[in-house]
């Protein structure tokens, strides 16, 4: 029996948002690896190999988080995982900032006309808003061990 | 499902797309040789020759850091950075390798059919991965 309660509609919010924000950032990285290899390599936290397995791996983990967020079975795990991948993001753009270092963000792929000078003010407030969102969305579920019967 | 399942779960499924990445070819594989194309040189083969080095980034990268005796290729004026690079291999025929920033950027690459238009006889390469496979 789903339970409805003042709560549900903003979670459900919440989760759509985050599904469709990962998505969206998985997808064309899962396509051009490549590319976001050398996004991620400008951030000169790691290179060469290293750089181009995590190039392949995340796009598929951010895919795999963004749909399971909308599942009962992966939904806890998926919003932990979200909620630590943002603040890795979040580590690193301001890690980035403090650098001086003019990077593409590569968050959605490698964009055209990518910008020299990224805003690492809209690109953290962004991470950080989509963060709140994530604890948000796990904390309903935070104190259940088994999977929830209903949407909260 | 208990927590750590779920995560076990992901973790099997991260692992499958990726494995379909490798397998489909939609990923080059990490511990393969890059593939050149051709008119590249990668950057150890580079170094292992007396190259004419030539800076195709901006003149801020350049002063920054540059590969030793490295020519810029000011894009503004194209006709001054190409007479500095033919009057250098003038001096001293040598291999001239150009690089831009990185994989991506395509300067390298346009600057080298320039230079094969002008110096039909020399040997002309870009760098395989650009200033960042110089710099790791």
């Amino acid at each position: 029996m789903v339970q409805v309660n003042h709560r549900t509609i903003p979670l459900l919010l919440a989760r759509l948002v985050l599904t469709w924000v990962f998505i969206s950032a998985g997808l064309p990285k899962v396509q051009d690896p490549l590319a976001f290899s050398v996004s991620i390599e400008n951030y000169r936290v790691v290179g060469g190999s290293l750089a181009l397995w995590a190039a392949i791996i995340l796009p598929w983990l951010e895919l795999i988080i963004g749909i399971g967020l909308l599942t009962p079975w992966l939904r806890r795990a998926s919003a932990c995982t979200m909620a630590a991948l943002l603040s890795l993001f979040i580590g690193l753009h301001a890690s980035a900032w403090f650098r001086g270092l003019d990077i593409n963000c590569g968050c959605f792929g490698q964009s055209a006309g990518a910008a020299e000078n990224p805003d690492y003010h809209w690109l953290i407030l962004r991470n950080l808003a989509l963060l709140i969102l994530a604890v948000y969305v796990l904390r309903p579920s935070w104190g259940n061990k088994n999977t929830p019967q209903g949407s909260k | 499902m208990s927590m750590f399942r779920e995560f076990i779960l992901i973790a099997l499924l991260t692992g499958l797309g990726t494995a379909y990445s490798l397998v489909s070819g939609l990923a080059p594989l990490p511990w393969a040789e890059p593939e050149l194309a051709a008119g590249e040189i990668r950057v150890e083969d580079a170094r292992a020759l007396d190259v004419i080095w030539v800076d195709a980034r901006s003149e801020t990268a350049f002063t920054e850091a540059h590969a030793p005796g490295a020519l810029f290729y000011d894009q503004a004026d194209p006709v001054g950075s190409m007479a500095n690079i033919l009057e250098k291999w003038l001096q001293e025929p040598r291999t001239i390798v150009i690089y831009c920033s990185d994989e991506n950027c395509g300067t390298s690459k346009k600057v080298a059919e320039a230079l094969r238009a002008n110096l039909p006889d020399a040997e002309i390469y870009s760098l395989k991965g650009g200033w960042s496979a110089w710099s790791r």
